[in-house]
């Protein structure tokens, strides 16, 4: 009976919400809707080198995002030699995979990329709810029904944490950010060994 | 009227800028080039490769070194706008990214071993394999372009064509590896050294 209680105890504090885990505090924000500028620019050709970590095995190649009308983005990536891996288009409401190698065909692995990838390319979201982290703010918001948190250092945004359960799932780390463009993007899953680094060469 | 008229005459310039050769003039381009490839022991050369993809507004660039020597050393060296460089070596594939040493065994990997050959094949120039591919030959300017259509199904869902231009001496100056959806991969060489010696050691990671 102890044990049950204690493991009701346990359930409780491990069902906590993100936030409060983090020791978050809860604010008032006038703010509606927040903005991810990094790949905003439809000007841009953004190209990043990319290494990604998977099972101990080891990726490199480049991605290539490009933003090709509002709310709509191509997401791309080759091998260094210039061989395409993948094409994927990614609408407001759409996900399309315009080419994939069939090596990498499998469900799985493009839910993973498509979940990921669209972060990057959301460029507006609607504010669920603010806190404040010490002195910066924090902004929840949902990507395809999961919670998403936005934290900001000096008006920029540096981090982006999904979390399920209260439990952190996915980190997105943006640094070396200049001119709305992040030259170094990470980005971490906690339960899967997969890890993205992205260095861009923007040319 | 006169737009027409321009419009035609641009096409028709377009039409004489390449032109198909003759059944003589392609066997002659053929014995060249594979002469050529069998004098061949080494190639050492710059590349500049080009990606294009429709969706982008500039085609990526980046720059190397090609090292190669017979029978089937590659070496492919990028050196802008990041350090890569990736050896093909009996059956494995050797790359250093940035320090980050890595290698895949092609052994267990038939589209690998593929484009191995190919590879080698393309920088010789000497892939002139009819029952793989549908060969058109052209003129074009002072050079020969000549144009690879993969017969096997399972290549051409990757590679729509290899177009490769050979100067006036019968070598390579230009690889392009067209996509199904039109994406290329351009790369022009640059200050082509023919049979320079060339050590093993160039070929390590």
């Amino acid at each position: 009976m102890r044990f049950l209680l204690i493991s009701i105890c346990f359930l409780f504090i491990s069902c906590g919400s993100y936030p409060k885990k983090q020791h978050l505090e809860l604010s008032d924000t006038p703010l509606k809707s927040i903005e991810n500028p990094y790949f905003s620019d439809a000007s841009i050709d953004y190209v990043y080198k990319a290494s990604i970590d998977v099972y101990k095995r080891n990726f490199s190649g480049l991605l290539i995002i490009k933003k090709i009308a509002e709310e709509q983005h191509r997401v791309a990536f080759t091998t260094e030699m210039g061989n395409k891996l993948f094409d994927f288009t990614f609408t407001k409401d759409n996900f399309q995979v315009n080419f994939i190698l069939e090596e990498l065909d499998k469900n799985l692995l493009i839910q993973v990329l498509e979940k990921d990838f669209r972060v990057l390319v959301t460029q507006n979201l609607i504010i669920s709810n603010s806190y404040t982290n010490i002195q910066y703010p924090v902004y929840q918001t949902q990507i395809n029904n999961k919670n998403h948190y936005y934290f900001f250092e000096d008006n920029e945004l540096t981090k982006v944490v999904r979390s399920k359960y209260g439990k952190e799932k996915v980190r997105f780390l943006f640094s070396e950010i200049k001119h709305r463009i992040a030259h170094q993007i990470k980005i971490k899953h906690q339960n899967i060994p997969l890890e993205i680094n992205l260095k861009s060469i923007i040319q | 009227m006169r737009k027409v008229v321009f419009l035609l005459f641009f096409v028709s310039l377009a039409i004489q800028a390449q032109t198909k050769m003759s059944v003589t003039e392609a066997e002659a381009l053929k014995t060249l080039v594979k002469q050529q490839a069998l004098t061949t022991k080494t190639i050492y050369s710059d590349f500049t490769q080009y990606k294009h993809l429709d969706f982008l507004s500039n085609d990526i660039v980046s720059k190397g070194k090609l090292a190669f020597k017979t029978p089937n050393l590659v070496k492919w060296e990028y050196t802008e706008p990041y350090n890569y460089a990736v050896i093909f070596k009996n059956e494995t594939l050797f790359i250093n990214d940035e320090g980050k040493k890595n290698q895949i065994d092609m052994g267990s990997n038939k589209m690998f071993k593929e484009l191995n050959t190919l590879i080698i094949n393309s920088i010789k120039g000497d892939m002139f394999d009819d029952t793989a591919f549908d060969i058109s030959y052209y003129k074009k300017d002072k050079h020969h372009e000549v144009h690879f259509i993969p017969k096997d199904k399972k290549s051409s869902k990757y590679i729509q064509a290899f177009q490769l231009i050979f100067n006036t001496k019968g070598d390579v100056i230009e690889v392009k590896m067209i996509e199904p959806s039109g994406d290329f991969t351009k790369i022009v060489f640059t200050n082509r050294e023919l049979n320079k010696p060339l050590a093993d050691a160039v070929f390590t990671n």
